[in-house]
């Protein structure tokens, strides 16, 4: 069960109307925290991607995010959520993006913690919607302050014409750093098209899923346009005693599928 | 400290099917096999290329007819957006309600017909270094059950969700860096051994190629067969050789058949009577015919494929030996043609190398030929076996006999290597038992010179330049009796005909031409009945149609495919054409249909 802490502002169910039911949900039937962010969008941004009853603002959802953004092309994002239990999802947004989503997380059975990069086209806040087993969205983010562009520009990868040669491949460290959970970190060459620059289709990595050596799932990341090209991923899978064989699977929008077998080494490492 | 880093090769690929297959579309039944092999019946439908796998493009709506057509009006058009405007070589398909449409640059809309607004669009993401031979087109998709398939110009097949246009599954189908790409709509068939199977050919004449025609399970994508058309080359079965095509250097010399070209680049039809899946084949590599002696099987042919196991039935070449790319890859009609008070199981098709071929379908035999365009120079004439009786004088000469070797004595030949008829289908009508020919009136200088192998280059050996032989026309839409091998009428048209026709009950036949009018025509007479300027260049099939009570009809349209590109001095009637991709429908407005 949840932990609410003092900070935190539970917001009842005033709605006469249930979204998950697919009853029409109008803007006024719930009622929204304050955005300690701000942000024009914040009253969009919960209609469309936290349904339901229970919208919190919760400092527990940690979002780490340099301030300054250096590169808009790869800002890096690490969202830790494991002061909550029970944590179902977590989505990543950019509000102010043209393409919002950045990615999606279901850690199945993996710590709710995702670090990846991402595009942002302005500055922007970067939000974070942890959704745990009773309903509530635990809701935190950050500001960013970024010179434009990134979404709209074409990919690096176009500056090479032979890119699609490397197309999938990838790079990983994986460690143990507690008893029960791995760190895995990755990055896969993929261009990562938003179809929002002038002449090239939307292409991208749409479906990551980390799997033990039976083939369980144990994270499934569901990502979207704004994630930045060659992907870079860090998610802590729970993994058994000893060294153990992780596999992670990956799709794109075109439909090529890679697969990448991972080894998780047999002493803890931290 | 240890830690595991690993630099990992892209592992592609393993053939999971993430989809389940659910069995309906919006608001009907989904698309099964037997709506494929009756589509042509079925008059509110359109499921597959050709108005049915016979390839006949014939409707039997007649709503529409010579006496109300003068009331035939747009409903709306539909852009292809952005600066992708060429090409436009496509048929779209209709199902409950939705077009799905092909464009050019490997591209697909799916748009609601009642209001003209898109569903979806899925763009293929090419990479650099295609090598389309003629041009950035597409000619349409196959749909069945929950999925519609289309082929791409990286040489890849993609069957997407045909609801979200998401991609279920994606196959390589050849090399795109050897020039393969591909440019044709599948094809699906029935079977007994294997259910529904999706048949393509490949593009790639130009660069040395081997033409292969593969069949895959729709739903998986995975290879059932694949057979290779060229003599020599090894097909496979279930996932194991099979047998060899012909008997190895049987007309080929040394090891010209390796790449001995014979593109499947325009796709195939099928009879349910026979059970086969006919094919044409594409011109032998390279065009120089002195470094190729013999027939060069199975180029520039008609093949008898049979379904269940990718075997060769039957073969039927019209130009052995090509020497002036006559790229014979033209659709295979099928019909029955009455002819001395007899029956005959017959297709026909309109070669490019400007004769038009009724053969037994059941077995590739030769029943007749005649020429459909005028002043053939190459051959004078067809011999009662259907081989050509050659004109040695108009084989551009050997490069090997020239002085200096690098270039042989130059001919003029009729028709050009464009051909008599490309690869615009022709249609046959079931009331005036006549095929609606769209074809072109021109000729071109030839000549040869030495080329080898280079995996990716041009593979020719030729050098050419087209020329009209008529003042005043190029293109000429001809309605040819089969039994007969006359000429009933022709249309007569200033600019080359690069589209497909349409003829319907009504007793009309449908064309479009690149100056911009989509055209109906008297199919009896040839009268011309109706136009319409739709704004740019017509290089596609028409469509016809029910829905909702009324006929509807539907054409492509965007100037290109390969006369702009290879036009030589033809470039003077066409480079003031504008592109421009949409599709545009018609039907007759409800206040006007009982008039």
């Amino acid at each position: 069960m949840v932990r609410l802490l003092s900070t935190s502002l539970v917001v009842a169910g005033l709605c006469l109307v249930n979204v998950s039911t697919g009853l029409v949900s109008t803007a006024s039937a719930r009622e929204l925290p304050a955005d300690p962010l701000n942000s024009v969008m914040w009253k969009n941004m919960a209609e469309r991607f936290f349904p339901g009853e229970h919208v919190v603002i919760d400092q527990r959802v940690i979002v780490d995010i340099p301030i300054e953004v250096e590169d808009q092309m790869q800002l890096p994002v690490t969202v830790d959520a494991t002061e909550l239990s029970d944590v179902i999802e977590i989505i990543a947004l950019a509000d102010l993006n043209p393409i919002p989503h950045i990615l999606t997380v279901r850690p199945l059975k993996a710590q709710p913690f995702i670090g990846f990069r991402v595009k942002v086209e302005q500055s922007t806040p970067i939000r974070v919607g942890v959704l745990t087993s009773d309903g509530v969205w635990h809701v935190n983010g950050v500001n960013v302050n970024a010179a434009g562009g990134g979404c709209t520009a074409p990919a690096n990868a176009h500056s090479n014409s032979q890119w699609y040669k490397t197309l999938g491949q990838a790079r990983a460290i994986t460690k143990r750093e507690t008893a029960d959970s791995a760190r895995l970190a990755m990055r896969l060459r993929h261009p990562m098209d938003t179809g929002l620059a002038p002449g090239i289709p939307v292409f991208y990595m749409n479906q990551l899923q980390v799997r033990s050596a039976t083939g369980e799932a144990l994270a499934d990341v569901e990502l979207f346009e704004p994630v930045s090209e060659n992907p870079t991923l860090t998610l802590k899978p729970l993994v058994e005693d000893g060294e153990s064989e992780l596999l992670v699977y990956a799709r794109d929008t075109e439909g090529n599928e890679f697969e990448y077998p991972l080894t998780v080494p047999a002493e803890v490492d931290n | 400290m240890k830690i595991n880093q690993k630099m990992l090769g892209a592992a592609a690929v393993l053939a999971v099917t993430l989809s389940a297959t659910s069995n309906t579309l919006a608001d009907g039944h989904a698309v099964g096999i037997a709506d494929i092999v009756g589509d042509q019946a079925s008059t509110d439908d359109i499921v597959s290329y050709g108005l049915g796998p016979k390839g006949q493009r014939y409707s039997p709506l007649a709503s529409i007819n010579k006496e109300n057509i003068k009331n035939l009006f747009p409903v709306w058009s539909f852009s292809f957006g952005g600066e992708k405007q060429r090409g436009q070589e496509s048929q779209p398909l209709i199902k409950d309600g939705v077009m799905y449409v092909t464009g050019s640059y490997s591209r697909m809309w799916a748009v609601d017909i009642a209001t003209g607004e898109e569903l979806w669009q899925y763009d293929a993401r090419l990479p650099e270094g295609i090598l389309p031979c003629c041009d950035v087109v597409n000619r349409g998709a196959a749909i069945l059950g929950d999925k519609v398939f289309f082929g791409t110009l990286d040489a890849k097949i993609v069957a997407l969700d045909a609801k979200t246009g998401k991609v279920v599954w994606r196959k390589k189908i050849a090399d795109f860096e050897a020039g393969y790409s591909y440019t044709a709509a599948p094809l699906i068939v029935p079977t007994e051994a294997h259910g529904p199977l999706l048949l393509t050919g490949n593009s790639g004449g130009e660069f040395g190629i081997v033409g292969q025609v593969d069949a895959r399970n729709p739903e998986t994508g995975e290879l059932v067969w694949t057979r290779p058309v060229i003599e020599g080359h090894m097909g496979t079965l279930n996932g194991e050789e099979s047998t060899m095509t012909g008997t190895k250097n049987e007309t080929w010399p040394g090891d010209m058949w390796k790449n001995g070209g014979g593109a499947t680049w325009l796709g195939g039809t099928y009879d349910p009577d026979t059970k086969l899946a006919y094919f044409g084949t594409g011109n032998p590599a390279p065009w120089n015919s002195y470094l190729r002696k013999g027939d060069n099987k199975w180029t520039s042919s008609r093949i008898a494929i049979n379904p269940e196991n990718g075997e060769i039935e039957w073969g039927f070449q019209t130009t052995p030996h090509d020497g002036w790319d006559y790229d014979g890859v033209n659709e295979f009609v099928v019909f029955d043609m009455e002819k001395d008070g007899k029956t005959i199981k017959a297709g026909a098709t309109a070669d490019r190398n400007g004769f038009f071929y009724v053969l037994d379908r059941t077995n590739g035999d030769f029943v007749s030929a005649a020429p459909f365009v005028k002043n053939i120079s190459w051959a004078k004439g067809i011999d009662e076996n259907g081989r050509p009786i050659l004109d040695p004088e108009n084989r551009p000469g050997d490069p090997a006999e020239s002085a200096d070797g690098k270039k042989g004595k130059s001919v003029f030949a009729i028709p050009s290597f464009l051909g008599g008829k490309n690869w615009m289908p022709m249609a046959y009508s079931q009331d005036t038992s006549l095929f609606y020919i769209p074809s072109n009136e021109w000729g071109m200088d030839i000549w040869n010179e030495p080329v080898t192998y280079k995996k990716g280059a041009a593979y020719l050996g030729s050098g050419f330049t087209i020329k009209p032989i008529f003042d005043d026309y190029i293109g000429s839409l001809k309605a040819m009796d089969p039994a007969s091998g006359e000429v009933k009428w022709e249309y007569k048209n200033k600019a080359p005909l690069w589209g497909g026709v349409l003829t319907t009950a009504g007793g009309l036949v449908f064309t479009g031409t690149p100056e911009g009018f989509l055209k109906a025509f008297d199919a009896e007479t040839g009268e011309e009945l109706w136009k319409f300027q739709t704004g740019t260049g017509i290089v596609s099939s028409p469509i016809t149609w029910e829905q909702d009570g009324e006929q509807w009809l539907a054409i492509v349209t965007g100037w290109g495919g390969a006369v702009p590109l290879w036009g030589g001095e033809v470039a003077k009637v066409v480079s003031y054409l504008n592109q421009g991709g949409s599709v545009w429908t018609f039907k007759i407005p409800e206040q006007l249909a009982a008039k």
